[in-house]
């Protein structure tokens, strides 16, 4: 199954990431050993360069993953007509269970190195970056991950063997069934849904608080907050946002609302509430950042913007899981409710 | 600046060549449609299985239809067809039988 | 906003002064981006045709083995076939190869069941009484034929049998009907000396798409020489025939790419003096090595875009304008016989997705390291040399 092109692509795309964080890596190591900000001698100045070729490295790694989750998702779309039993991306998936580990770490990956990134560009705005040591430790943890990443991509795609049975999302998401998968569509949608509700609305009380008042306890609540919002939404989107989205109480599927049939209504919601959540984690992610003197300029004056980010974001996201449940003509609850 | 927004104008304008050439293709696949609605009755008429592109082997002609499961396989990318037969030249017994035309004036 | 609109300005500035250097590099870039495509999009609309053309074709075809070899299927397999319930209807065929020894072209012979009374896609008439026969375009412009010509086969039993051309398939059709000849089936069995209780395989049609790998594994059972080969598996093999083959053709490129990674690479290590200068006072004049850096994204991102946009472009004219004249024999394989087709275009986002990873990915690794050892360059020791 390798010799297929987006597999290629995908692969290509996973092992040139990898060397360059590599070398990330490898620089970053050198610049920890030697890093003596009091010192201004030659060897110092180097590691000054280094690294600034770090960051280049990285801000580059970081684009080719977001590039390469997306390819990823459409590839395992592209795939799916192999596989009896597959009608989408779910099918694929299912086809060998590695796949759903490769999805996770590219979630995890893309958030890592997001932060890794913002917290980078954040750290250089100042004069003694005092980042410096925390950032090339985390850099230090991201690579192995990157290798598990391709290593994991290498064996899903060759263990996929177009003559397996899989399942779709239809029988993975049917209720009655069990598993994890038939759990999260098990719950009652009027239960999610107030969850969902509840949290979407703390959630924005809490920016709103943020950004009226600079407690600390704000952005801890926030953060946590957000990591549960995120959370719900991804039950929520298998629960009840993707029947709403596809008009049909029995359909499941997380990917189908990537597809052209849907108008790709997907891209707008998933970009939405990856944006949303990268950016409300970020204020409590930063709080202990603010105790540094060098620092707290430079968070106070972004963090403004990230709030509003943020608010923007969970609004999209709430705009597009109310729309069909406030003006579609299918209802979930036979009346009841929507 | 001059350069920079000159530059711009003739990215713009690519992408939305790309962009037309895309749409093009999606409004050509429309009607072609037709054509593959024809295409799809006749090889339902005639059963067909596969399509006319490589006839010089049996398994290249009928794809589909090729043998996957005997010992001695026919198909491509069939393992044992490789090794040996790169080692073992052709046996020239091939079958006799040819194709003549015989014109329309000649023949009537 | 402004100051990045400077940057690329003057990233401009300083790709026009090498002239000669960023052409090559540009140009070569442009062409494997064109080379890639051209083969993602070829493969990728003959899989399109063969998706739409082949999903009407028989749901399920059932051959029959014998001694580990394909055989024919005798008249009566057909009576548990269509016991089953589900199974709308059971259709022998009857089809077989032809050789002609001397343009050593492989044609196909297909037998024409009684029904249906037209034939679409066919100029001329249906064959209908023995010595008749329909012809595909292909062999009709490889012998040089047309409608109302015969053709001197040999048959099984070694006789010379002349048959007369009544029908020639339309243009459109190449791609299904390029080497066929169509027989009345009674007179393809006699062609073939095949006895009237056997076929060459069964072509069942159900009710129920859905229910089909349920009916095989009943085929298998209730017949267990037989091959049930269901319509998914054949629309199957096709999507991998041509993955296959554009996974082969891209992995062959990759060759290419990595040559031209090299060169990027080569070029962009070896700065001249004069560019190293010119960094140099740039940096005396108070340019930051992440602006050097920013200046040298921006130069890569010129690059990038305009080979990628001009490749991409190239690449759609090459494949849909011309026909994709220069793959076409990649593609082709030995085939005596290859259909001409018209392509009908299936880009979509994906194909521009994957041709972005495999290009522009590819240069930009190779390109950071060399731009950062120039964005270091000491103003200093450029100035004293």
């Amino acid at each position: 199954m390798i010799l297929h092109p987006g597999i290629l692509a995908l692969l290509l795309g996973s092992a040139i990431t990898l060397v360059m964080c590599l070398q990330a890596a490898r620089l970053g190591l050198e610049v920890l050993a030697h890093w003596d900000p009091t010192r201004s001698d030659e060897r110092q100045l180097m590691l000054e360069r280094k690294t600034d070729l770090i960051s280049t490295l990285m801000s580059y790694a970081l684009g080719f993953q977001i590039v390469a989750g997306l390819l990823y998702l459409y590839t395992l779309e592209d795939l799916h007509r192999l596989f009896i039993g597959a009608m989408c991306a779910t099918g694929t998936l299912n086809a060998n269970e590695i796949g759903w580990m490769v999805l996770l770490l590219k979630i995890v990956l893309f958030f890592g190195a997001a932060f890794w990134v913002h917290f980078n560009q954040l750290d250089l705005r100042t004069e003694d970056t005092p980042l410096m040591r925390a950032k090339f430790r985390t850099l230090l943890a991201l690579v192995p991950l990157l290798g598990l990443d391709l290593y994991l991509q290498v064996a899903y795609f060759s263990g996929l063997n177009p003559e397996i049975i899989t399942s779709c999302c239809g029988s993975l998401f049917r209720l009655g069934n069990t598993g994890v998968a038939s759990d999260l569509a098990g719950q009652p949608p009027g239960q999610t849904m107030v969850v969902f509700f509840s949290l979407a609305t703390v959630q924005l009380v809490l920016i709103g608080f943020c950004l009226r008042k600079r407690t600390a306890i704000g952005r801890y609540l926030l953060f946590v907050s957000t990591a549960f919002f995120f959370l719900a939404t991804l039950v929520a989107v298998v629960s009840f946002i993707s029947p709403y989205i596809y008009q049909m109480p029995t359909h499941h599927c997380p990917f189908d609302m990537l597809q052209h049939h849907y108008n790709y209504i997907g891209y707008p919601f998933y970009i939405a509430l990856f944006t949303g959540v990268f950016f409300g984690l970020l204020p409590g992610l930063s709080l202990p950042g603010v105790r540094i003197a060098s620092l707290r300029p430079v968070i106070e004056r972004f963090e403004h913007r990230w709030l509003w980010i943020s608010l923007v974001a969970h609004l999209i996201v709430l705009l597009i899981v109310l729309w069909p449940i406030l003006f579609s003509p299918f209802k979930l609850f036979g009346g009841a409710f929507g | 600046m001059y350069r920079a927004h000159l530059f711009a104008f003739c990215l713009c304008f690519m992408t939305v060549l790309l962009i037309a050439l895309i749409l093009q293709g999606f409004r050509q696949a429309v009607d072609q449609e037709v054509h593959w609605e024809g295409q799809r009755q006749l090889v339902s008429q005639l059963g067909l299985t596969d399509l006319a592109l490589w006839s010089e082997a049996r398994y290249t002609r009928h794809i589909s239809q090729a043998d996957l499961f005997t010992p001695f396989q026919n198909m491509p990318g069939a393992p044992d067809l490789f090794p040996a037969g790169s080692i073992l030249p052709p046996a020239f017994s091939l079958p006799q039988t040819r194709v003549e035309v015989v014109r329309q004036e000649s023949s009537q | 906003m402004t100051r990045q609109w400077k940057l690329l300005d003057y990233a401009l500035a300083s790709l026009l002064r090498r002239k000669g250097k960023n052409l090559s590099i540009l140009v070569i870039y442009t062409l494997t981006v064109a080379t890639l495509a051209s083969v993602l999009f070829l493969t990728q609309s003959l899989r399109q045709e063969a998706t739409k053309v082949l999903s009407g074709g028989p749901d399920l075809v059932v051959q029959r083995l014998m001694a580990g070899r394909h055989e024919l299927v005798p008249l009566n397999y057909a009576d548990p076939i269509r016991k089953l319930p589900g199974v709308k209807s059971v259709q022998p065929r009857v089809w077989g190869y032809y050789y002609d020894s001397l343009k050593k072209v492989n044609l196909t012979l297909m037998g024409l069941p009684a029904e249906p009374e037209i034939l679409v896609l066919l100029e001329g008439e249906r064959p209908s009484k023995g010595q008749e026969i329909a012809v595909g375009r292909g062999i009709a412009d490889t012998y040089g034929f047309g409608v109302g010509d015969s053709l001197l086969l040999i048959d099984a039993a070694g006789e010379k049998q002349l048959y007369r051309i009544t029908g020639l398939f339309e243009t459109g059709s190449d791609l299904l009907t390029n080497d066929l000849i169509l027989f009345p089936e009674a007179e393809l069995r006699r062609f073939f000396a095949m006895p009237t209780n056997r076929a060459t395989d069964l072509a069942v049609s159900v009710y129920n798409p859905r229910e089909v790998a349920t009916l095989a594994q009943k085929v298998r059972y209730h017949l267990p020489d037989s091959r049930p080969i269901g319509k998914t598996e054949i629309l199957h093999t096709y999507d991998t025939v041509f993955h296959w083959r554009s996974g082969m053709l891209l992995t062959v490129s990759l060759a290419a790419l990595i040559a031209f990674c090299i060169l990027a690479w080569d070029k962009a290590t070896g700065i001249s003096a004069d560019e190293r200068r010119e960094i140099g006072i740039l940096k005396a004049v108070g340019w930051d090595t992440t602006d050097v850096l920013a200046l040298k994204f921006w130069e890569g991102l010129a690059v990038s875009l305009v080979a990628f946009l001009l490749g991409t472009i190239l690449a759609w004219t090459h494949t849909y304008v011309f026909g994709a004249g220069l793959l076409a024999p990649v593609i082709q394989g030995w085939s005596v016989l290859f259909p001409d087709f018209d392509l009908t275009p299936s880009v979509d986002l994906y194909q521009l997705f994957i041709l972005g990873m495999l290009t522009v990915t590819p240069y930009i690794a190779c390109t950071v390291i060399p731009s950062w050892k120039a964005a270091i360059t000491d103003p200093d020791s450029v100035m004293r040399s």
